[in-house]
């Protein structure tokens, strides 16, 4: 396993390298393997199809850009995806950040209408509407933390390669983030049912 | 206590199958004998449980998108387009892309920019001509008449210096005989008094910095007229001549002509 591992490894490694000198097919073919798995993380991050299809074409863009930069003995795939984030961090502050303090107001006040009058909602709904609103009020790094975690499946040891930050600094935001997840939610667990 | 706070700082970890198996086991016995960390782990399962209710929306996403045209739109536009090829710098440099002919406009008004912003800064530091107001009044610019002053004294030393040295070269020139009914005659007599008044004049304009200089010789000459004037009646002979040996010892002749070369050439 570890040997069909490494041999993936090392082909999409030349694939990469291929890159640099302007291969087309090779281009491709890396597109075709990753596009899910920005596609994922980006979603998860913004919660939103068309944001995500933005930074997957952003994503490939950049790392067209940036092909030059790879090292061969690096993990393609945690390089790919500290380009990702970048560009997700990139686009939320381009895009989101400004209306963010907008809506942290209206946030609390539809928070609680949805919270207490839920006779017209379907409360699963709601409660996901709440959930993606309590992970914008964690820090940059949290979330990204917990949505490489939750939803993208990777290990301690990747998210620290790709965030280039140590494997306990992982591990401690992770806590912080879920713990912090919680402290938000509770007012509403109890009530949603 | 310690051991909750252990299992504590490991729950999330434990939750995402994070834990090394010595470490799982920690937290795995430590919990059966603890309802309060059984409490937050279920706390934390709840959290986790919400978060995995936003799953099935990521899956509808992921199956909405046509996954084989997206990659060919993708390297179409990093091959093919070319605003995508001009958003190259590492490969092209940014000669290229500064060069571009969408920023003539840009260049062009950046350069017009600059040559109002010149236009502008010469007009504003440049001394402002004279104006005339409606009623007829000559409008002058802040400074002009500290500089109009200044020039006139400048002038009015230059003569005084002028005139001065005349007066002393005449003096030193002349026979033993002569010099001690020099300044006892009429003509001498009335020039002195004439060149002690103009320095009473320029007294107060001498005091500006720039003339410090031409002030020394100035008042020098004044002490020396003044003392002349007034005692030339008591001296001997032998003692104007000491007079007019000091005068070219000193070489005040020498000084004055210095003095007023450099007021000749400072013309403000």
């Amino acid at each position: 396993m570890q040997i069909q591992n490494t041999r993936q490894q090392d082909e999409i490694n030349s694939l990469a390298e291929r890159v640099k000198s302007g291969d087309r097919e090779a281009f491709m073919v890396l597109t075709r393997l990753y596009q899910k798995k920005v596609f994922q993380l980006a979603y998860s991050y913004f919660r939103n199809k068309e944001d995500a299809l933005d930074i997957v074409q952003e994503t490939f863009l950049r790392f067209h850009q940036k092909a030059h930069m790879f090292e061969g003995g690096k993990n393609f795939q945690n390089w790919l995806l500290q380009i990702a984030k970048n560009v997700c961090i990139d686009y939320y502050r381009k895009h989101h950040k400004k209306n963010k303090e907008l809506r942290r107001v209206e946030n609390i006040e539809e928070m609680n209408h949805v919270s207490y009058d839920s006779s017209h909602h379907d409360p699963s709904s709601d409660l996901k509407e709440i959930f993606s609103r309590c992970m914008e009020k964690l820090s940059d790094k949290q979330r990204m933390i917990f949505v490489m975690k939750h939803y993208n499946h990777l290990q301690y040891k990747e998210i620290a390669e790709i965030l280039n930050i140590a494997l306990g600094t992982v591990k401690s935001l992770h806590f912080k983030a879920v713990r912090n997840l919680r402290t938000l939610m509770s007012p509403y667990m109890g009530r949603m049912g | 206590m310690k051991d909750c706070k252990r299992t504590t700082r490991n729950l999330v970890a434990f939750l995402y199958g994070e834990l090394d198996e010595k470490e799982k086991r920690y937290v795995e016995t430590h919990l059966k004998t603890c309802p309060e960390c059984k409490d937050e782990l279920h706390r934390l399962e709840e959290v986790y449980e919400i978060a995995d209710s936003l799953k099935p929306d990521m899956k509808k996403a992921l199956v909405s998108v046509d996954w084989d045209k997206l990659p060919e739109r993708i390297v179409g536009e990093v091959f093919d387009d070319r605003s995508i090829q001009e958003r190259r710098p590492d490969r092209a440099g940014l000669w290229p892309l500064l060069f571009q002919p969408r920023f003539r406009l840009g260049y062009a008004g950046l350069l017009l920019g600059i040559i109002v912003g010149a236009v502008v800064t010469f007009l504003i530091f440049r001394s402002p001509p004279l104006q005339v107001a409606e009623s007829g009044k000559i409008i002058v610019p802040l400074g002009f008449y500290d500089k109009m002053e200044l020039e006139m004294a400048r002038r009015e030393t230059i003569d005084y210096l002028d005139r001065s040295e005349y007066l002393l070269l005449d003096f030193v020139q002349s026979t033993p005989e002569k010099s001690a009914r020099f300044w006892q005659s009429d003509f001498v007599s009335q020039r002195t008094k004439e060149l002690l008044s103009k320095k009473r004049y320029i007294d107060p304009q001498l005091e500006k910095i720039k003339l410090a200089k031409a002030k020394l010789i100035c008042d020098q000459i004044e002490l020396l007229f003044f003392e002349l004037i007034q005692t030339s009646e008591d001296l001997s002979a032998v003692e104007l001549k000491k007079i007019q040996r000091l005068i070219q010892e000193r070489q005040l002749l020498l000084k004055i002509k210095l003095v007023r070369k450099e007021l000749q050439k400072s013309e403000v």
